[in-house]
Parts: structure tokens; C-alpha cells; sequence
């Protein structure tokens, strides 16, 4: 089974790249899992469209992205393909599509598609404003992050 | 009064609104503020090493990475009075079909046919349409593995540096790409059928078209700076006729012509002026459209690009066949001070660099001009010109009118800044 780990995000935006660092960080603290050969770990500002190749060269997906809830800064979501289509893209770009967007754009397209596996491990953002640095509360909810996507892996493999 | 504002235009790259004034029904005012921030990348391109400046610029834009990287590599040869190889020119013209073609793909298929189409987006049109999309996507896929073969990845790719390429693509890759270009030739050419049976709003516009032109090909990498007005300047002349101007309400520049008017860059521009110098199958595909050129309605930018998709689809693949790497990827460098401009044919259209150099090859200066900022203040004419049909809708209709015009333009902000919220105010 081929298992893909996306952080999704940008750094030079605050928060946004909660993402990043934590795929950076489980990467770092569980060597073992993210060495395996069926194993997949991508760091990616924006994969846009290129996510449903990603799609149809792995046996499941997990991505890690900053979200924007009601929640509390540092709150970590884990969500389903279903709910996933509750969040839509803030990205103001038009090239840039949204993780959420072009899952749906893939499952249209592909209904083949409608049970894949797939997981949102989402870290809710305090600030996304322009500069690099993650908040106090985003940093110390990294290690949490890390074992969701730890817990996520490992039932695929 | 009242007031009209797209607080940010969706499907356009980069932050910007749209404001405007209505006075008596009248549009007195209509501004394109830009408000993506300014991203000084002409300020710190001072004191870096030359060879670095490829890469820096591509940074500018995530879509057209490529062409900034051929524009700068082009003007830095010209500082240093390198020519470059034929074979790495070819390269060079292999490598922007492959922007071309991801460009055009996502802009007509993703970006502006659900405009035309009543979808509020290529997911509604999805839902409707799967194989249109399904095929879109396959068409920008594999003009994404042509830069991935050549720079190694399809995003920012690397691998072009000042004198040709750091090191000469895989034969059998690029080779191996030969039956999916056959297949984007026959999609392409499928594209420009369709398009030509999607509902265009009647807007002709009386553009001064400005594309690079050469007489043998079309003209991408190289040649003379035309005008459809007759005037025709050279690269390094460009800036006696083309000029750059603040204005307040943006971050980003506004291109004029020397004599103050407004000017077009773009798909339209390049299939308006250099039609002759198209492939053959894009040739026939022109003809068949029964399109008549020139093409004045900005709406219509739709149909070339798809014609562009098949000239870009069709050059690819004569480059591929003839691809035989041999000799040195690059020239060696020799560093002496310098002045040199250089300008391409990016997917949104020309692109202009000047740089200044020292002996030890350190930039002193950098001038970067791109399509949008060329093209902004011709859009907000446009707006003009579609503002009386605007004031008699109501303020939805009208917003979704006014959007769907700016898209036509494919314009991107991040890129210009140095972009859209709709804001009609009425007296």
C-alpha cells in the first residue's frame, strides 16, 4: 500500500505554515515510519491540480494543513473525506486550488474515487498575516500534529 | 450615491478589487486597485550574481516561472555578448511550449469557460461536463512532465542559467513524452472547434495590439517589438516606446506607449499580428475556426489561446523529434560590465528585463516589466467601454459582468505588483 504525507501550506505567511513544520517535524521524530518505502512524505506550498495525480499514485493520502475554524488556535482537526468538503479555499488565487476543492474536482471527475481514503490532519491558525514564524500557540500544538498523523499512518500500514 | 465593490475577484491570480463610480447612471470612475503588495524584486536583484537571477525571477509568478527565466537569461546574454547555441535556443522554445501549454490549458478550460458557460466554476462544469475537464486536465498535465523532463520539476522548474542549460535533458525521457503530445495535438485542435461554439458577450474593441514578431516563427524566445499601428521597435529600443507609470490606486505599474496610450500584450496581440508564422496544423485549425482575423474582442482571447495550444502542441512535438543534445549545454561565461535587455512571449504576453551589471557580473540594475502591468490600464478602459451596460444591471449581474471581463484578460496580479474587488459607487 502506497501512503502519501502532504504538508500543504506557506511559509512566509504565519501560520500557514503550521503544515510544513509539522510534516517536517514527524518526519524528524519517527524516522522509521517515514523511511518505509511505501511511504511518501511531500512538503508542498500549493499542490493545486497536481493533488489528484497524487490521488491516483497512492493508495491513500494524508495531508496536513492549516485550517480556519471557530476553534481554538492550535486545535487539531482531523477530518474525513466527507466533512472535508465543509472547507473551502481561502486562497485568493485563481490558480491555486484548494485541497477541499480539488478532491471534489477528482471524485467528479472520478467516482471510482468516492470511498479513497484520505485524511485532513488540520491545525487551526491563529494569524496568517505576511512573515515567517509560526504563533506561540500553533508551535506547541506542532508535537500534536505529529501523532495524528502518526495514529493516521498507521492504519494504513 | 452608490457603490459597486468586488471586494476580491475569484479565479484571478494574485489580490486585488474592482471600484466603480456611477454618477446619474453615468460611470465616472473605474480603477482596478491592486493591493497585493509590492514585491521590489528589481531592489534585491542588486548586488546578486547574475547567474542567480534566472532562478529569483522565476519566483515571481508559480504559473509562468519559465518565462521569466527565458527573458532574464536573454537580457543577461545581451549584457554579456553571448550568443547561444542553436540547439539550446530550440531547447529554450521546447521548454516555453510546455508553459504554454499548462498556461492556456488551465486559463480555458479552468479559469474562463465557466464564466462563459453560467458555472460559477470548473467544478460546476465538472459535474456537467466531466470529459471536457478530464481532458483539460490531461492537456495541462503534459505540458507540466515537458518542464519536469527539462528543469526537473514542473513547478519552478530549474536548470536554465545565463549562456543555455545547466545540463542537457534525457533523450528517452523527452522522447517518451512523443505519444501524449500526439494525443494534446488532437485535443488541442478539438479545443479550438469547441471554443468557437461558446457564447461570446459582443464587445469589439479597437486595441493597439503590441507582440513580439519574427519573420520565420512564432515568435516566442526572440525578435522585434511590433505594433498593429506599424510601429515596430527593437528589443533594446523597447523602452523609448513602452513606458511604465505609478498610478495611485496601485500597487502595480501601468504600461503606456510613449504617446500616452493604452496597448494590448497577449494571446489576441500574438495571434492578431504574427497568424502568418503559425504551424501548419495550427494554420488549419485557424482557418476551419472560420474565425476572422483581427480578432478584436477581448472575450474571444479564448479562442487564441486554443490556437496557441495547438501551434505550442504542435512545435513541441517537431522539437522533440529533432532533439539531439550535443556539444556544451552551456556557454562558459566571460564577465565583463554591461547593459543588456531581453524580451519573450510569455503566456499573458511580452515580458521585458534590463539589467546593468559590473565587471565581477553583480547586478546594479533591473527592470522588469510584465503583461499585466502592460495590460491593466487597456482593462480598465475595457471597463469603460462596458460600463453602460453595467449601470442598467442590477448589482449582482453587474459584478459577475465585470468579473468575467477581467478574467478574459487571464491577468495576474502577483506577477504585476509591483490585483480584484468590484466597487461601484453612484452619485
Amino acid at each position: 500500500m502506497k501512503i502519501a504525507v502532504i504538508g500543504i501550506g506557506q511559509s512566509l505567511r504565519g501560520d500557514d505554515g503550521a503544515g510544513l513544520e509539522a510534516v517536517r517535524q514527524w518526519r524528524e521524530n519517527y524516522p522509521e515510519t517515514a523511511s518505509r518505502s511505501e511511504v511518501r512524505v511531500e512538503a508542498n506550498e500549493l499542490p493545486g491540480l497536481a493533488l489528484i495525480d497524487l490521488i491516483h499514485e497512492n493508495d491513500a493520502v494524508i495531508l496536513v494543513d492549516a485550517v480556519r475554524s471557530s476553534s481554538k488556535a492550535g486545535t487539531i482537526h482531523r477530518i474525513g473525506p466527507e466533512e472535508l468538503s465543509a472547507f473551502t479555499s481561502d486562497s485568493q488565487s485563481a490558480h491555486g486550488w484548494g485541497a477541499a476543492e480539488t478532491i471534489q474536482l477528482a471524485r467528479q471527475l472520478n467516482p471510482a474515487l468516492k470511498n479513497y481514503p484520505i485524511k485532513l490532519i488540520g491545525i487551526e491558525v491563529k494569524q496568517t498575516t505576511i512573515g515567517s514564524g509560526l504563533s506561540k500557540e500553533v508551535r506547541s500544538a506542532i508535537p500534536l500534529a505529529c501523532r495524528a498523523i502518526q495514529t493516521e499512518i498507521e492504519k494504513f500500514l | 450615491m452608490t457603490t459597486i465593490e468586488v471586494p476580491a475577484l475569484a479565479r484571478v491570480e494574485g489580490e486585488g478589487g474592482l471600484f466603480i463610480k456611477l454618477e446619474n447612471g453615468r460611470a465616472v470612475e473605474i480603477r482596478l486597485d491592486i493591493y497585493e503588495p509590492p514585491r521590489f524584486f528589481e531592489g534585491f536583484l542588486r548586488g546578486r550574481f547574475l547567474q542567480e537571477v534566472p532562478d529569483i525571477t522565476a519566483r515571481i509568478c508559480g504559473i509562468c516561472p519559465v518565462a521569466y527565466q527565458m527573458s532574464s537569461a536573454f537580457a543577461l546574454e545581451n549584457a554579456l555578448g553571448i550568443k547561444i547555441s542553436p540547439r539550446v535556443r530550440a531547447l529554450r522554445r521546447l521548454m516555453y511550449c510546455g508553459e504554454h501549454i499548462e498556461s492556456h490549458a488551465l486559463h480555458i478550460y479552468m479559469l474562463q469557460a465557466p464564466d462563459l458557460l453560467g458555472k460559477q466554476s470548473a467544478l460546476e462544469l465538472a459535474a456537467v461536463a466531466p470529459d471536457i475537464v478530464k481532458n483539460a486536465l490531461r492537456l495541462k498535465k503534459i505540458g507540466n512532465e515537458i518542464l519536469k523532463v527539462i528543469g526537473g520539476r514542473s513547478v519552478h522548474p530549474v536548470n536554465v542559467c545565463v549562456g543555455g542549460f545547466y545540463s542537457w535533458p534525457d533523450t528517452a525521457s523527452l522522447k517518451a513524452l512523443l505519444p501524449d503530445l500526439e494525443w494534446g495535438l488532437n485535443a488541442a485542435i478539438d479545443s479550438v472547434k469547441w471554443a468557437v461554439t461558446l457564447p461570446y458577450p459582443d464587445l469589439e474593441i479597437d486595441y493597439e495590439f503590441v507582440a513580439l514578431h519574427h519573420p520565420e516563427e512564432y515568435a516566442v524566445v526572440e525578435g522585434e517589438v511590433w505594433s498593429s499601428k506599424g510601429n515596430k521597435v527593437s528589443i533594446a529600443d523597447y523602452e523609448t516606446r513602452y513606458i511604465e507609470e505609478h498610478v495611485k490606486h496601485s500597487n502595480a505599474l501601468h504600461g503606456r506607449t510613449a504617446d500616452g496610450n493604452t496597448y494590448l500584450v497577449g494571446p489576441l496581440a500574438r495571434l492578431n499580428l504574427n497568424h502568418e508564422q503559425l504551424l501548419p496544423a495550427a494554420q488549419k485549425a485557424l482557418k476551419d475556426s472560420g474565425i476572422k482575423l483581427p480578432l478584436k474582442n477581448p472575450y474571444k482571447s479564448l479562442i487564441a489561446r486554443a490556437i496557441e495550444l495547438v501551434q505550442f502542441y504542435e512545435e513541441a512535438i517537431e522539437l522533440v523529434k529533432a532533439y539531439q543534445p550535443d556539444g556544451p549545454a552551456h556557454v562558459e561565461l566571460k564577465l565583463k560590465a554591461g547593459e543588456g535587455a531581453g524580451a519573450t512571449e510569455a503566456p499573458r504576453g511580452l515580458l521585458y528585463h534590463r539589467y546593468e551589471i559590473d565587471e565581477n557580473g553583480l547586478v546594479q540594475f533591473a527592470k522588469i516589466t510584465p503583461p499585466t502591468a502592460q495590460n491593466l490600464p487597456r482593462i480598465e478602459a475595457d471597463l469603460f467601454a462596458l460600463a453602460p451596460k453595467i449601470v442598467k444591471m442590477p448589482e449582482a449581474e453587474a459584478t459577475l459582468t465585470a468579473e468575467h471581463l477581467v478574467r478574459a484578460y487571464d491577468p495576474c496580479i502577483s506577477c504585476a505588483t509591483h490585483f480584484l474587488k468590484l466597487k461601484v459607487e453612484e452619485k
